[in-house]
């Protein structure tokens, strides 16, 4: 007889776990299985989007803006954590609201509004013409440059929360103490301010560039036809051409990057530190 | 590093305030963008209207988009709440390799991106029939719902100490009266901030609708997005500071209702 106390656990459980493996787990397998199901061969899809110029260029392309945004979005991530994890009172609060608030914000009206400000005719490009900086409107919308401008809006608190928290776990006095034995500011930066903070960087960037790559929403409406990353791709293989074999192949490889990224990171650095603290 | 200089505090606190208007401001650009008079959108407005209100209020196609993401979002936070409750409480009562292979499972909805997400959920909706429905989408949602209520209620839990627990089951409560009147009341912030966030993940989300609304049975991000690649007027303008209006009152919900969620919200 199954101890009582186990039955309970298991009603707990069971609901969650349920719905999770009916609609999550098996649609995912379903679909992973059409990836080997092409009648050239069970690797022919792959070998589809290995050999295709085309589809391995989508693939690089989609790996740099990630690269690109992460780099970035760890710039300017450090004088937002920083003043973050030294304000006291309303203007926390105030910064904190700043950094929280876009994230209640759907992406696809962040994303709109980025299609209104980067308009060859809109106010940014207006400002900087009137400002005298440029002579000619640029064209910032349906090219990389729009992609990167609107990712990194969306994903950089991803990047500024974990930084600040492991900015605010560091102890004061271990500076001070540099400080008291001569070492001088960029000293005590480089060797004690730093490397208590890599993890929080570390967690967030791994998070940043994770959430890039899968990233849709963004790309599709401010790249276009002009910056095809390899989620477009793939609701493409779906919706345009019906190709539901390559559609799954991009699928799995574009999971097999995220969690190879992510095995790598949990291996190589503390990272639930980093993402779970806070 | 405890003090640094004026020069660089300044260029920090100057770099700090920029970052954060990159952040905030654009997001408020619809705003203004809602009231243009003409068909086309300008930025600030030459003049001024509420006739792109009048005509989203009018119009049945957007009425109805924004009732079914309503619809939408409802089912699927009562269900996620739910579920995804129980299985945080349950969680606690394993250990070991189990409960690091379950709490994984129960997150990996994170991991996966959400375009192989949603192309796996229409696959198995167009077999099953589910393609184009209500249920559909709130299904859907409820697979990207769940991990916020399983984090928010798992973080609430840790105020729970185990042996309150123990002492009201020595004293003869049955584990249904322990729920009601030990677990329950202090989860019940984690409860509300698990809900109100899966609530704007159902309402703003764009990708598995998109998938699987079909004709029929649009949500409002869906019809956003259909419009901003068909029409693009200023009513898609309207729609945005809707959602934005609808995304700052279930903000403040759950900064009154719990100070935590604030810290749980990422």
């Amino acid at each position: 007889m199954i101890p009582r106390r186990h039955l309970e656990t298991a009603f707990l459980l069971s609901p969650a776990l349920v719905v999770l493996a009916v609609l999550f787990v098996v649609p995912l397998a379903r679909l992973f299985s059409l990836a080997f199901t092409d009648p050239a061969g069970p690797l022919a899809t792959f070998a589809i989007l290995a050999e295709s110029s085309v589809y391995r260029q989508v693939m690089w392309n989609t790996f740099l803006v990630a690269i690109a945004v992460t780099g970035t979005c760890a710039v300017l991530a450090w004088p937002v954590a920083y003043v973050l994890s030294r304000l006291k009172g309303i203007w926390f609060g105030i910064a904190l609201y700043g950094v929280l608030f876009p994230f209640w914000i759907s992406v696809l009206v962040r994303t709109f509004s980025w299609m209104l400000l980067l308009e060859r005719n809109g106010p940014l490009n207006r400002l900087l013409m009137s400002t005298g900086l440029t002579d000619a409107p640029l064209s910032l919308l349906f090219n990389d440059i729009g992609v990167m401008i609107g990712m990194v809006h969306v994903l950089m608190p991803y990047m500024i929360l974990p930084l600040y928290g492991a900015m605010i776990r560091i102890d004061q006095r271990l500076l001070l103490a540099s400080d008291g034995l001569g070492a001088g500011l960029v000293d005590t930066f480089r060797r004690i301010y730093f490397p208590l903070c890599l993890p929080g960087l570390a967690g967030g960037a791994t998070f940043v560039f994770l959430l890039s790559l899968g990233f849709f929403i963004t790309p599709a409406l401010l790249g276009g036809a002009n910056a095809i990353t390899l989620s477009m791709l793939i609701a493409s293989f779906v919706n345009d051409r019906l190709a539901w074999s390559l559609a799954a192949a991009g699928s799995l490889v574009l999971l097999a990057a995220v969690l190879l990224i992510l095995g790598l990171t949990a291996r190589l650095l503390p990272l639930d530190k980093g993402l779970f603290a806070k | 590093m405890s003090r640094l200089p004026l020069s660089l505090r300044i260029a920090a606190n100057a770099g700090a305030s920029l970052v954060l208007a990159f952040l905030v401001m654009p997001i408020l650009a619809v705003v203004p963008a809602s009231f243009n008079k003409t068909s086309f959108i300008h930025l600030p407005p030459r003049a001024y209207s509420g006739v792109w209100y009048e005509r989203f209020v009018e119009d049945a196609e957007w009425r109805s988009s924004l009732l079914n993401s309503l619809e939408v979002a409802v089912l699927a936070t009562a269900i996620a709440v739910v579920i995804g409750t129980l299985a945080a409480i349950g969680l606690r009562r394993l250990d070991g390799r189990m409960r690091v292979v379950v709490t994984a499972l129960f997150l990996s909805p994170m991991i996966v991106p959400v375009v192989v997400t949603a192309v796996a959920l229409y696959r198995s909706a167009l077999d099953v029939g589910l393609n184009g429905t209500i249920l559909g989408m709130s299904l859907g949602h409820v697979i990207l719902a769940l991990p916020f209520v399983f984090i928010n209620v798992s973080i609430a839990l840790r105020a729970v100490n185990e042996s309150w627990l123990r002492a009201a089951a020595g004293l003869g409560a049955g584990p249904l009266t322990i729920f009601r009147t030990v677990t329950l009341p202090n989860i019940v912030p984690g409860i509300v901030g698990g809900g109100v966030f899966s609530f704007i993940t159902s309402f703003d989300e764009v990708i598995v609708a998109v998938f699987l609304a079909g004709h029929g049975n649009k949500t409002l991000p869906v019809k956003i997005w259909e419009s901003i690649r068909l029409e693009f007027t200023p009513v898609i303008a309207v729609a945005a500071t809707a959602m934005i209006a609808l995304a700052i009152v279930l903000f403040a919900v759950a900064q009154t209702v719990s100070p935590k969620t604030r810290d749980q919200a990422q």
